[in-house]
Protein backbone atom coordinates (compact mmCIF):
# COMPACT_ATOMS: atom_id res chain seq x y z
CA UNK A 1 0.00 0.00 0.00
CA UNK A 2 3.30 2.44 0.53
CA UNK A 3 4.17 1.69 -2.75
CA UNK A 4 1.04 2.76 -4.24
CA UNK A 5 0.97 6.15 -2.19
CA UNK A 6 4.32 6.58 -3.04
CA UNK A 7 3.24 5.98 -6.83
CA UNK A 8 0.51 8.20 -6.40
CA UNK A 9 2.79 10.99 -5.06
CA UNK A 10 4.77 10.15 -8.34
CA UNK A 11 2.05 11.10 -10.74
CA UNK A 12 0.81 14.09 -8.83
CA UNK A 13 4.35 15.38 -9.02
CA UNK A 14 4.46 14.85 -12.86
CA UNK A 15 0.75 15.89 -13.03
CA UNK A 16 1.47 19.10 -11.72
CA UNK A 17 4.94 19.99 -13.62
CA UNK A 18 2.41 19.55 -16.27
CA UNK A 19 -0.90 21.13 -15.51
CA UNK A 20 -0.01 23.86 -13.98
CA UNK A 21 1.08 25.77 -17.52
CA UNK A 22 -1.95 24.68 -18.97
CA UNK A 23 -4.25 26.02 -15.63
CA UNK A 24 -2.19 29.31 -15.84
CA UNK A 25 -2.81 29.69 -19.64
CA UNK A 26 -7.01 28.44 -19.25
CA UNK A 27 -6.81 31.26 -16.47
CA UNK A 28 -5.10 34.05 -18.28
CA UNK A 29 -5.55 34.32 -21.81
CA UNK A 30 -9.13 32.28 -21.58
CA UNK A 31 -7.45 29.20 -23.92
CA UNK A 32 -7.95 25.86 -24.09
CA UNK A 33 -4.38 24.88 -25.21
CA UNK A 34 -4.31 21.34 -26.97
CA UNK A 35 -0.80 22.13 -27.94
CA UNK A 36 0.36 21.93 -24.77
CA UNK A 37 0.46 18.06 -25.41
CA UNK A 38 2.62 18.73 -28.33
CA UNK A 39 5.47 20.59 -26.18
CA UNK A 40 5.02 17.89 -23.26
CA UNK A 41 5.65 15.17 -26.12
CA UNK A 42 8.71 17.17 -27.97
CA UNK A 43 9.98 17.73 -24.88
CA UNK A 44 9.97 14.37 -24.15
CA UNK A 45 11.44 13.35 -28.21
CA UNK A 46 14.20 15.79 -27.39
CA UNK A 47 15.28 14.00 -24.54
CA UNK A 48 15.53 10.69 -26.55
CA UNK A 49 17.74 13.15 -28.80
CA UNK A 50 19.86 14.67 -26.59
CA UNK A 51 20.66 11.10 -24.46
CA UNK A 52 21.07 9.15 -27.24
CA UNK A 53 22.77 11.48 -30.78
CA UNK A 54 24.36 13.97 -28.96
CA UNK A 55 25.30 11.01 -26.08
CA UNK A 56 24.84 13.73 -23.27
CA UNK A 57 24.37 12.83 -18.82
CA UNK A 58 20.72 12.57 -18.27
CA UNK A 59 20.48 16.40 -16.35
CA UNK A 60 22.53 18.26 -19.27
CA UNK A 61 20.16 16.53 -21.92
CA UNK A 62 16.95 17.07 -19.97
CA UNK A 63 17.84 21.01 -19.66
CA UNK A 64 18.78 20.80 -23.27
CA UNK A 65 15.34 18.80 -24.12
CA UNK A 66 13.55 21.32 -22.22
CA UNK A 67 15.46 24.63 -23.08
CA UNK A 68 14.80 23.06 -27.34
CA UNK A 69 11.24 23.38 -26.84
CA UNK A 70 10.90 27.00 -25.70
CA UNK A 71 11.26 28.47 -29.71
CA UNK A 72 8.63 25.77 -30.02
CA UNK A 73 6.37 26.91 -27.91
CA UNK A 74 7.22 30.69 -28.45
CA UNK A 75 6.48 30.15 -32.23
CA UNK A 76 3.11 28.24 -31.63
CA UNK A 77 2.33 31.60 -28.84
CA UNK A 78 3.23 34.23 -31.33
CA UNK A 79 1.62 32.49 -34.79
CA UNK A 80 -1.58 30.56 -33.75
CA UNK A 81 -2.51 32.07 -30.10
CA UNK A 82 -1.91 35.46 -30.26
CA UNK A 83 -3.91 35.68 -33.59
CA UNK A 84 -7.28 34.49 -31.77
CA UNK A 85 -7.11 36.47 -28.52
CA UNK A 86 -10.31 38.13 -27.97
CA UNK A 87 -12.09 35.44 -30.66
CA UNK A 88 -14.71 32.83 -29.48
CA UNK A 89 -12.86 30.04 -27.83
CA UNK A 90 -14.10 27.63 -30.17
CA UNK A 91 -11.72 28.43 -32.66
CA UNK A 92 -8.72 28.74 -30.13
CA UNK A 93 -9.59 24.87 -29.55
CA UNK A 94 -9.90 24.11 -33.00
CA UNK A 95 -7.00 25.38 -34.01
CA UNK A 96 -4.47 24.40 -30.98
CA UNK A 97 -5.45 21.15 -31.90
CA UNK A 98 -4.59 21.28 -35.47
CA UNK A 99 -0.99 22.18 -34.39
CA UNK A 100 -1.49 18.89 -32.03
CA UNK A 101 -1.86 16.93 -35.43
CA UNK A 102 0.43 18.33 -36.75
CA UNK A 103 3.37 18.17 -34.29
CA UNK A 104 2.39 14.29 -33.71
CA UNK A 105 2.40 13.87 -36.98
CA UNK A 106 5.67 15.59 -37.68
CA UNK A 107 7.22 13.59 -34.64
CA UNK A 108 5.71 10.22 -36.29
CA UNK A 109 7.30 11.01 -39.71
CA UNK A 110 10.68 11.67 -37.66
CA UNK A 111 11.12 9.55 -35.22
CA UNK A 112 8.39 6.42 -36.20
CA UNK A 113 5.53 5.43 -34.01
CA UNK A 114 6.83 2.77 -32.53
CA UNK A 115 7.23 3.60 -28.97
CA UNK A 116 11.23 4.09 -27.52
CA UNK A 117 11.91 2.64 -23.47
CA UNK A 118 14.22 4.87 -21.90
CA UNK A 119 16.01 3.30 -18.81
CA UNK A 120 15.68 5.32 -14.94
CA UNK A 121 18.23 7.47 -15.01
CA UNK A 122 19.72 7.19 -11.36
CA UNK A 123 18.99 3.63 -11.21
CA UNK A 124 19.44 3.66 -7.07
CA UNK A 125 16.66 2.68 -4.73
CA UNK A 126 16.34 4.19 -1.15
CA UNK A 127 14.48 2.18 1.72
CA UNK A 128 11.46 4.41 3.57
CA UNK A 129 9.54 2.53 5.50
CA UNK A 130 11.34 -0.73 4.84
CA UNK A 131 10.54 -0.49 1.46
CA UNK A 132 12.56 0.27 -1.55
CA UNK A 133 11.89 2.96 -4.40
CA UNK A 134 13.56 4.28 -7.27
CA UNK A 135 15.32 7.35 -5.71
CA UNK A 136 14.35 9.01 -9.32
CA UNK A 137 10.40 8.90 -8.35
CA UNK A 138 11.05 10.45 -5.13
CA UNK A 139 13.52 13.27 -6.94
CA UNK A 140 10.22 14.11 -9.23
CA UNK A 141 7.84 14.64 -5.86
CA UNK A 142 10.71 16.66 -4.14
CA UNK A 143 11.10 18.87 -7.44
CA UNK A 144 7.29 19.27 -7.87
CA UNK A 145 7.11 20.52 -4.70
CA UNK A 146 9.84 22.73 -5.35
CA UNK A 147 8.27 24.31 -8.38
CA UNK A 148 4.86 24.93 -6.72
CA UNK A 149 7.26 26.74 -4.12
CA UNK A 150 9.05 28.64 -6.72
CA UNK A 151 5.91 29.74 -8.60
CA UNK A 152 3.99 30.64 -5.54
CA UNK A 153 7.04 33.08 -4.73
CA UNK A 154 7.10 34.54 -8.37
CA UNK A 155 3.04 35.50 -8.67
CA UNK A 156 3.72 36.34 -4.51
CA UNK A 157 7.27 38.13 -4.83
CA UNK A 158 8.56 39.80 -7.96
CA UNK A 159 6.35 42.60 -10.47
CA UNK A 160 6.15 40.03 -13.48
CA UNK A 161 3.69 37.72 -11.10
CA UNK A 162 2.03 40.53 -9.49
CA UNK A 163 1.01 41.36 -13.04
CA UNK A 164 -0.30 38.45 -13.98
CA UNK A 165 -2.08 38.01 -10.54
CA UNK A 166 -3.90 41.12 -11.22
CA UNK A 167 -4.37 40.32 -15.04
CA UNK A 168 -6.26 36.84 -14.17
CA UNK A 169 -8.31 39.10 -11.47
CA UNK A 170 -9.10 42.04 -14.27
CA UNK A 171 -7.62 42.52 -17.15
CA UNK A 172 -8.93 45.72 -18.58
CA UNK A 173 -8.14 47.57 -15.18
CA UNK A 174 -4.42 46.61 -15.47
CA UNK A 175 -4.46 47.64 -18.76
CA UNK A 176 -6.15 50.85 -18.03
CA UNK A 177 -2.79 51.27 -15.58
CA UNK A 178 -0.80 51.64 -19.16
CA UNK A 179 0.25 47.55 -19.27
CA UNK A 180 0.51 45.46 -22.39
CA UNK A 181 -0.58 42.68 -20.29
CA UNK A 182 -0.53 39.88 -23.52
CA UNK A 183 3.27 40.34 -22.80
CA UNK A 184 3.31 38.98 -19.81
CA UNK A 185 0.82 36.56 -20.04
CA UNK A 186 2.59 35.53 -23.30
CA UNK A 187 5.93 35.16 -20.68
CA UNK A 188 3.36 32.63 -18.83
CA UNK A 189 2.85 30.80 -21.26
CA UNK A 190 6.38 30.02 -22.03
CA UNK A 191 6.99 29.38 -18.27
CA UNK A 192 4.12 27.00 -18.75
CA UNK A 193 5.72 25.27 -21.68
CA UNK A 194 8.59 25.03 -20.86
CA UNK A 195 7.12 22.97 -17.46
CA UNK A 196 5.35 20.71 -19.44
CA UNK A 197 7.90 20.21 -21.45
CA UNK A 198 10.53 19.43 -18.47
CA UNK A 199 7.63 17.36 -17.24
CA UNK A 200 7.86 15.19 -20.69
CA UNK A 201 11.74 14.82 -20.21
CA UNK A 202 11.35 13.60 -16.60
CA UNK A 203 8.06 11.09 -17.24
CA UNK A 204 9.78 9.61 -20.30
CA UNK A 205 12.01 7.21 -18.01
CA UNK A 206 8.78 6.10 -16.21
CA UNK A 207 6.75 5.18 -19.48
CA UNK A 208 8.04 4.94 -22.68
CA UNK A 209 8.09 8.00 -25.32
CA UNK A 210 5.74 7.64 -28.45
CA UNK A 211 4.07 10.21 -30.51
CA UNK A 212 0.34 10.10 -28.82
CA UNK A 213 1.64 10.21 -24.96
CA UNK A 214 0.18 13.60 -25.30
CA UNK A 215 -3.07 12.61 -25.99
CA UNK A 216 -3.49 10.79 -22.76
CA UNK A 217 -1.79 13.02 -20.44
CA UNK A 218 -3.63 15.78 -22.00
CA UNK A 219 -7.21 14.47 -21.00
CA UNK A 220 -5.69 14.14 -17.53
CA UNK A 221 -4.37 17.18 -17.01
CA UNK A 222 -7.65 19.09 -17.98
CA UNK A 223 -9.36 16.82 -15.17
CA UNK A 224 -6.55 18.58 -12.95
CA UNK A 225 -7.12 21.95 -14.30
CA UNK A 226 -10.87 21.79 -14.03
CA UNK A 227 -11.05 19.91 -10.79
CA UNK A 228 -8.18 22.32 -9.12
CA UNK A 229 -9.88 25.71 -10.77
CA UNK A 230 -8.36 27.33 -13.54
CA UNK A 231 -5.28 29.74 -13.01
CA UNK A 232 -5.52 28.72 -9.33
CA UNK A 233 -2.25 27.73 -8.17
CA UNK A 234 -2.73 25.85 -4.91
CA UNK A 235 -5.98 24.10 -6.48
CA UNK A 236 -4.20 22.89 -9.19
CA UNK A 237 -1.29 21.53 -6.46
CA UNK A 238 -4.06 19.84 -4.90
CA UNK A 239 -6.20 18.31 -7.56
CA UNK A 240 -2.79 17.09 -9.18
CA UNK A 241 -1.74 15.04 -6.59
CA UNK A 242 -5.71 14.09 -5.40
CA UNK A 243 -5.92 12.59 -8.80
CA UNK A 244 -2.43 11.12 -8.97
CA UNK A 245 -3.27 8.97 -5.97
CA UNK A 246 -6.54 8.10 -7.75
CA UNK A 247 -4.57 6.63 -10.72
CA UNK A 248 -2.00 5.13 -8.11
CA UNK A 249 -5.37 3.43 -5.85
CA UNK A 250 -6.73 2.52 -9.04
CA UNK A 251 -4.73 1.20 -10.96
CA UNK A 252 -3.65 -1.05 -8.08
CA UNK A 253 -6.73 -3.32 -8.24
CA UNK A 254 -7.69 -2.68 -11.84
CA UNK A 255 -5.20 -1.02 -14.29
CA UNK A 256 -6.94 -0.29 -17.01
CA UNK A 257 -9.83 1.50 -15.40
CA UNK A 258 -6.83 4.08 -13.98
CA UNK A 259 -7.29 7.06 -16.19
CA UNK A 260 -11.32 6.42 -16.60
CA UNK A 261 -11.78 6.97 -12.82
CA UNK A 262 -10.08 10.47 -13.02
CA UNK A 263 -12.62 11.69 -15.76
CA UNK A 264 -15.39 10.27 -13.19
CA UNK A 265 -13.90 11.94 -10.44
CA UNK A 266 -14.26 15.06 -12.35
CA UNK A 267 -17.99 14.20 -13.27
CA UNK A 268 -18.60 14.00 -9.70
CA UNK A 269 -16.53 17.01 -8.85
CA UNK A 270 -18.80 18.85 -11.77
CA UNK A 271 -21.81 17.66 -10.40
CA UNK A 272 -21.46 19.77 -7.14
CA UNK A 273 -19.33 22.44 -8.73
CA UNK A 274 -20.64 23.66 -11.92
CA UNK A 275 -18.20 25.63 -13.72
CA UNK A 276 -18.23 28.88 -15.74
CA UNK A 277 -15.68 29.91 -18.68
CA UNK B 1 -30.89 33.98 -40.78
CA UNK B 2 -33.62 31.71 -40.91
CA UNK B 3 -32.23 28.85 -44.06
CA UNK B 4 -35.36 28.25 -46.29
CA UNK B 5 -35.74 24.56 -47.00
CA UNK B 6 -38.64 24.32 -49.59
CA UNK B 7 -40.13 21.38 -50.61
CA UNK B 8 -38.00 21.71 -53.85
CA UNK B 9 -34.73 21.42 -52.00
CA UNK B 10 -35.59 17.93 -50.49
CA UNK B 11 -35.86 16.62 -53.70
CA UNK B 12 -32.65 18.60 -54.85
CA UNK B 13 -30.50 16.68 -51.86
CA UNK B 14 -32.08 13.62 -52.80
CA UNK B 15 -31.03 14.54 -56.45
CA UNK B 16 -27.39 15.14 -55.43
CA UNK B 17 -26.84 12.42 -53.41
CA UNK B 18 -27.99 9.85 -56.17
CA UNK B 19 -25.65 11.58 -58.29
CA UNK B 20 -22.86 9.75 -55.86
CA UNK B 21 -23.68 6.62 -57.47
CA UNK B 22 -22.02 6.78 -60.61
CA UNK B 23 -18.92 7.21 -58.68
CA UNK B 24 -18.56 5.20 -55.69
CA UNK B 25 -19.99 1.80 -55.00
CA UNK B 26 -23.41 1.76 -53.25
CA UNK B 27 -22.52 0.93 -49.42
CA UNK B 28 -19.51 4.43 -49.47
CA UNK B 29 -22.42 5.90 -51.02
CA UNK B 30 -24.45 4.99 -48.28
CA UNK B 31 -21.41 5.79 -46.12
CA UNK B 32 -21.34 9.53 -47.41
CA UNK B 33 -25.05 9.34 -46.27
CA UNK B 34 -24.77 8.45 -42.87
CA UNK B 35 -21.99 10.53 -41.96
CA UNK B 36 -23.81 13.54 -43.16
CA UNK B 37 -26.92 12.59 -40.62
CA UNK B 38 -23.97 12.32 -38.22
CA UNK B 39 -22.59 15.66 -38.90
CA UNK B 40 -26.46 17.28 -38.78
CA UNK B 41 -26.42 15.92 -35.48
CA UNK B 42 -23.48 17.86 -34.33
CA UNK B 43 -24.43 20.70 -35.69
CA UNK B 44 -27.76 21.08 -33.88
CA UNK B 45 -25.69 21.61 -30.59
CA UNK B 46 -22.52 23.66 -32.25
CA UNK B 47 -23.98 25.34 -35.05
CA UNK B 48 -27.03 26.27 -33.67
CA UNK B 49 -26.27 26.10 -30.14
CA UNK B 50 -22.82 27.24 -29.79
CA UNK B 51 -21.20 24.69 -27.81
CA UNK B 52 -18.22 23.32 -29.30
CA UNK B 53 -18.14 19.17 -28.39
CA UNK B 54 -15.12 17.18 -28.60
CA UNK B 55 -16.62 14.05 -27.87
CA UNK B 56 -20.06 13.75 -30.16
CA UNK B 57 -18.74 10.14 -31.00
CA UNK B 58 -19.90 8.53 -27.99
CA UNK B 59 -23.03 9.03 -28.90
CA UNK B 60 -22.51 7.70 -32.49
CA UNK B 61 -20.98 5.17 -30.77
CA UNK B 62 -24.12 4.72 -28.10
CA UNK B 63 -26.47 4.05 -31.50
CA UNK B 64 -23.62 1.53 -32.91
CA UNK B 65 -23.01 -0.66 -30.18
CA UNK B 66 -27.19 -0.41 -29.04
CA UNK B 67 -28.32 -1.57 -32.36
CA UNK B 68 -25.56 -4.20 -32.43
CA UNK B 69 -26.35 -5.39 -29.11
CA UNK B 70 -30.26 -5.58 -29.18
CA UNK B 71 -29.88 -7.29 -33.04
CA UNK B 72 -27.72 -9.82 -31.42
CA UNK B 73 -29.63 -10.20 -27.87
CA UNK B 74 -33.25 -9.55 -28.34
CA UNK B 75 -34.36 -9.52 -31.90
CA UNK B 76 -32.79 -9.10 -35.45
CA UNK B 77 -35.57 -6.98 -36.45
CA UNK B 78 -33.37 -3.73 -37.99
CA UNK B 79 -36.02 -1.55 -37.17
CA UNK B 80 -36.64 -2.28 -33.78
CA UNK B 81 -32.62 -1.92 -33.14
CA UNK B 82 -32.77 1.53 -34.75
CA UNK B 83 -35.04 2.71 -32.58
CA UNK B 84 -33.46 0.71 -29.85
CA UNK B 85 -30.01 2.53 -30.72
CA UNK B 86 -31.25 6.15 -30.77
CA UNK B 87 -33.26 5.74 -27.47
CA UNK B 88 -30.06 4.45 -25.94
CA UNK B 89 -27.59 7.00 -27.47
CA UNK B 90 -30.65 10.09 -26.37
CA UNK B 91 -30.79 8.35 -22.77
CA UNK B 92 -26.97 8.55 -22.58
CA UNK B 93 -27.10 12.22 -23.52
CA UNK B 94 -30.07 12.76 -21.13
CA UNK B 95 -28.04 11.60 -18.27
CA UNK B 96 -24.78 13.27 -19.22
CA UNK B 97 -26.81 16.65 -20.10
CA UNK B 98 -27.24 18.26 -16.82
CA UNK B 99 -23.43 17.66 -16.16
CA UNK B 100 -22.51 18.67 -19.58
CA UNK B 101 -24.88 21.77 -20.82
CA UNK B 102 -23.68 23.54 -17.66
CA UNK B 103 -20.68 24.65 -19.09
CA UNK B 104 -19.81 26.62 -21.87
CA UNK B 105 -16.70 26.89 -24.05
CA UNK B 106 -13.97 25.38 -23.35
CA UNK B 107 -15.01 23.28 -20.43
CA UNK B 108 -18.06 22.49 -22.74
CA UNK B 109 -15.91 20.66 -25.19
CA UNK B 110 -13.24 18.93 -22.56
CA UNK B 111 -16.29 17.38 -20.13
CA UNK B 112 -17.15 16.04 -23.32
CA UNK B 113 -13.82 14.56 -24.61
CA UNK B 114 -13.63 12.79 -21.29
CA UNK B 115 -17.27 11.51 -21.33
CA UNK B 116 -16.15 9.80 -24.91
CA UNK B 117 -13.13 8.24 -22.89
CA UNK B 118 -14.96 6.89 -20.63
CA UNK B 119 -17.70 5.23 -23.24
CA UNK B 120 -14.66 3.77 -25.22
CA UNK B 121 -13.13 2.64 -21.89
CA UNK B 122 -16.61 0.85 -21.34
CA UNK B 123 -17.00 -0.75 -24.36
CA UNK B 124 -13.15 -1.72 -24.92
CA UNK B 125 -12.30 -3.28 -21.52
CA UNK B 126 -14.88 -2.87 -19.04
CA UNK B 127 -17.64 -4.70 -20.71
CA UNK B 128 -15.01 -6.63 -23.21
CA UNK B 129 -17.38 -9.51 -22.34
CA UNK B 130 -20.85 -8.13 -23.77
CA UNK B 131 -19.21 -5.85 -26.50
CA UNK B 132 -16.21 -8.46 -27.96
CA UNK B 133 -13.54 -5.18 -26.96
CA UNK B 134 -10.93 -4.41 -29.72
CA UNK B 135 -12.40 -7.15 -32.34
CA UNK B 136 -15.97 -5.99 -32.33
CA UNK B 137 -18.40 -7.88 -32.83
CA UNK B 138 -21.18 -8.24 -36.10
CA UNK B 139 -24.86 -7.53 -35.82
CA UNK B 140 -26.99 -9.69 -38.28
CA UNK B 141 -30.63 -8.49 -39.47
CA UNK B 142 -33.04 -10.10 -40.35
CA UNK B 143 -35.38 -9.34 -43.43
CA UNK B 144 -38.85 -6.86 -42.82
CA UNK B 145 -41.38 -7.84 -45.73
CA UNK B 146 -39.51 -6.58 -48.61
CA UNK B 147 -36.99 -4.87 -46.94
CA UNK B 148 -33.75 -6.29 -47.46
CA UNK B 149 -30.92 -4.81 -45.63
CA UNK B 150 -28.40 -6.39 -46.79
CA UNK B 151 -29.42 -5.82 -50.55
CA UNK B 152 -26.87 -2.38 -50.22
CA UNK B 153 -29.40 -0.44 -53.04
CA UNK B 154 -32.20 -1.17 -50.59
CA UNK B 155 -29.89 0.26 -47.29
CA UNK B 156 -28.77 3.12 -50.10
CA UNK B 157 -32.56 4.34 -50.43
CA UNK B 158 -33.32 3.94 -46.82
CA UNK B 159 -30.76 5.69 -45.65
CA UNK B 160 -31.36 8.41 -48.11
CA UNK B 161 -34.80 8.51 -47.05
CA UNK B 162 -33.64 9.03 -43.53
CA UNK B 163 -31.25 11.80 -44.13
CA UNK B 164 -33.97 13.64 -45.97
CA UNK B 165 -36.75 12.48 -42.66
CA UNK B 166 -33.29 14.12 -40.68
CA UNK B 167 -32.99 17.08 -42.45
CA UNK B 168 -36.85 18.11 -42.82
CA UNK B 169 -37.07 17.31 -38.87
CA UNK B 170 -33.89 19.81 -38.20
CA UNK B 171 -35.54 22.12 -40.40
CA UNK B 172 -38.73 21.93 -38.59
CA UNK B 173 -36.60 22.14 -35.66
CA UNK B 174 -34.27 24.68 -36.06
CA UNK B 175 -37.32 27.23 -37.84
CA UNK B 176 -39.59 26.97 -34.47
CA UNK B 177 -39.41 28.72 -31.49
CA UNK B 178 -37.29 25.74 -29.79
CA UNK B 179 -34.66 26.24 -32.13
CA UNK B 180 -34.59 29.93 -32.21
CA UNK B 181 -34.04 30.34 -28.85
CA UNK B 182 -31.35 27.52 -29.23
CA UNK B 183 -29.74 30.42 -31.73
CA UNK B 184 -30.65 32.82 -28.99
CA UNK B 185 -28.25 31.18 -26.38
CA UNK B 186 -25.58 30.88 -28.90
CA UNK B 187 -25.53 34.64 -29.09
CA UNK B 188 -26.02 35.35 -25.77
CA UNK B 189 -27.64 33.29 -22.79
CA UNK B 190 -27.62 35.98 -20.33
CA UNK B 191 -30.39 37.94 -22.04
CA UNK B 192 -32.49 34.74 -23.12
CA UNK B 193 -32.31 33.62 -19.05
CA UNK B 194 -33.28 38.00 -18.37
CA UNK B 195 -36.42 37.07 -20.77
CA UNK B 196 -37.51 34.22 -18.79
CA UNK B 197 -36.72 31.07 -20.00
CA UNK B 198 -34.82 28.39 -18.37
CA UNK B 199 -32.01 27.93 -20.63
CA UNK B 200 -30.65 24.94 -18.84
CA UNK B 201 -33.97 22.93 -20.08
CA UNK B 202 -34.00 23.99 -23.57
CA UNK B 203 -29.75 23.36 -24.04
CA UNK B 204 -30.42 19.57 -22.07
CA UNK B 205 -33.51 19.64 -24.66
CA UNK B 206 -31.14 19.91 -27.62
CA UNK B 207 -27.94 17.63 -26.22
CA UNK B 208 -30.20 14.99 -25.70
CA UNK B 209 -31.74 15.22 -28.98
CA UNK B 210 -28.44 15.58 -30.85
CA UNK B 211 -27.41 12.31 -29.22
CA UNK B 212 -30.22 10.64 -30.30
CA UNK B 213 -29.69 11.45 -34.30
CA UNK B 214 -25.87 10.68 -33.61
CA UNK B 215 -27.27 7.21 -32.50
CA UNK B 216 -29.35 7.04 -35.11
CA UNK B 217 -26.30 7.56 -37.47
CA UNK B 218 -24.38 5.28 -35.68
CA UNK B 219 -26.94 2.33 -35.78
CA UNK B 220 -27.42 3.23 -39.38
CA UNK B 221 -23.70 2.19 -40.11
CA UNK B 222 -23.89 -1.13 -38.19
CA UNK B 223 -27.06 -1.69 -40.81
CA UNK B 224 -24.33 -0.88 -43.86
CA UNK B 225 -21.44 -2.62 -42.16
CA UNK B 226 -22.85 -5.54 -40.25
CA UNK B 227 -20.25 -5.12 -37.44
CA UNK B 228 -19.25 -2.91 -34.69
CA UNK B 229 -15.81 -1.81 -33.69
CA UNK B 230 -14.69 0.39 -30.81
CA UNK B 231 -13.03 2.71 -33.48
CA UNK B 232 -17.01 3.88 -33.26
CA UNK B 233 -16.44 5.48 -30.31
CA UNK B 234 -12.84 6.25 -30.51
CA UNK B 235 -12.12 9.66 -28.81
CA UNK B 236 -9.47 10.39 -31.55
CA UNK B 237 -12.25 10.72 -34.30
CA UNK B 238 -14.31 13.54 -32.68
CA UNK B 239 -11.88 15.80 -35.20
CA UNK B 240 -13.19 14.54 -38.31
CA UNK B 241 -17.13 15.93 -37.56
CA UNK B 242 -15.34 19.04 -36.34
CA UNK B 243 -13.79 19.31 -39.81
CA UNK B 244 -16.77 18.18 -41.53
CA UNK B 245 -18.93 21.01 -39.82
CA UNK B 246 -16.19 23.95 -40.11
CA UNK B 247 -15.51 23.15 -43.90
CA UNK B 248 -19.14 22.98 -44.91
CA UNK B 249 -20.45 25.91 -42.95
CA UNK B 250 -21.28 25.38 -39.25
CA UNK B 251 -24.98 26.15 -38.51
CA UNK B 252 -26.85 25.17 -41.61
CA UNK B 253 -28.44 22.19 -42.90
CA UNK B 254 -27.21 22.57 -46.53
CA UNK B 255 -23.55 23.77 -44.97
CA UNK B 256 -23.61 20.16 -43.47
CA UNK B 257 -24.17 18.13 -45.91
CA UNK B 258 -21.86 20.05 -48.10
CA UNK B 259 -19.22 19.19 -45.09
CA UNK B 260 -20.05 15.87 -44.81
CA UNK B 261 -19.88 14.63 -48.45
CA UNK B 262 -16.77 17.09 -48.95
CA UNK B 263 -14.98 15.37 -45.73
CA UNK B 264 -15.92 12.00 -46.90
CA UNK B 265 -14.74 12.49 -50.07
CA UNK B 266 -11.12 14.05 -48.91
CA UNK B 267 -11.06 11.26 -46.45
CA UNK B 268 -11.76 8.47 -49.07
CA UNK B 269 -8.98 10.17 -51.92
CA UNK B 270 -6.69 12.14 -50.22
CA UNK B 271 -4.90 9.70 -48.39
CA UNK B 272 -3.99 7.41 -51.33
CA UNK B 273 -2.30 10.28 -52.85
CA UNK B 274 -0.72 11.91 -49.20
CA UNK B 275 1.01 9.52 -46.53
CA UNK B 276 0.77 12.17 -43.79
CA UNK B 277 -3.10 12.28 -43.43
CA UNK B 278 -3.45 14.17 -39.86
CA UNK B 279 -1.09 16.69 -41.21
CA UNK B 280 -3.47 17.37 -43.59
CA UNK B 281 -6.00 17.32 -41.52
CA UNK B 282 -4.31 19.97 -38.84
CA UNK B 283 -3.24 22.24 -41.82
CA UNK B 284 -6.79 21.69 -43.07
CA UNK B 285 -8.34 22.82 -39.90
CA UNK B 286 -6.20 25.91 -39.30
CA UNK B 287 -7.08 27.53 -42.82
CA UNK B 288 -10.46 27.05 -41.83
CA UNK B 289 -9.91 29.13 -38.61
CA UNK B 290 -7.74 31.84 -40.18
CA UNK B 291 -9.12 31.99 -43.43
CA UNK B 292 -12.69 30.13 -43.94
CA UNK B 293 -14.49 30.07 -41.13
CA UNK B 294 -17.90 30.49 -42.93
CA UNK B 295 -17.09 27.07 -45.01
CA UNK B 296 -18.03 26.39 -48.49
CA UNK B 297 -21.47 27.02 -48.00
CA UNK B 298 -20.92 29.94 -46.59
CA UNK B 299 -18.92 31.52 -49.09
CA UNK B 300 -21.43 30.50 -51.67
CA UNK B 301 -24.29 31.73 -49.97
CA UNK B 302 -22.34 34.91 -49.76
CA UNK B 303 -22.54 35.45 -53.20
CA UNK B 304 -25.04 38.01 -54.86
CA UNK B 305 -26.10 35.09 -57.36
CA UNK B 306 -27.13 32.37 -55.60
CA UNK B 307 -28.38 34.45 -52.46
CA UNK B 308 -32.01 33.65 -52.23
CA UNK B 309 -34.66 36.83 -53.09
CA UNK B 310 -36.93 37.34 -49.98
CA UNK B 311 -39.93 38.37 -50.27
CA UNK B 312 -40.68 41.85 -49.06
CA UNK B 313 -37.02 42.51 -47.65
CA UNK B 314 -35.70 42.82 -50.96
CA UNK B 315 -32.94 40.59 -51.57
Amino acid sequence: MITTVIYGFTIGGILYIISIGLSLTFGSMRIVNFAHALVYTTGAYFLVVALRTLGLGFLPAAAVATAAVLPIAAGIERFVIRRLYGESLDYAIIATYAVLLIGVDLIKWAFGATPIPLSDPIGKDVDLFGISFPLYRLLIVALAISIHGGLYLFFKRTIVGKIVVAGLEDKDAVRSLGIDVDRYFAIVFLVGSGLAALGGVLYAPITSVHPYMGFQVLLISFAVVIVGGMGSLHGTFLASFALGMVIAITGRYWGPAAETMVYAVMAVVLVFKPLDV
Amino acid sequence: MTERLRRIDILLIAGAFLLLLPLLKFQRATDYIIFCVFVLSFDLIYGYMGRLSFGHMLFLGAGAYGATLFADRVSPNPFLSLLFAIAAAAAVGALLGPVAVRATGAAFALINLAFNQVGHFLVLIAFARFTGGEDGMAAVFSKVGFLDFQDKRVLFGFCLACLLLTCWGMKRLTTSPFGILLRMIKENETRVKFLGYDTFRYKWAAYTLSAGVAGFSGALSILNYGYVTPSFIDTNRNVEVIFASLIGGAGSIYGSLVGGVVFMAISNYLPTYIPRWEMFLGFGLLLLVFRFRTGIWGALSALEVFRPRREGEGG
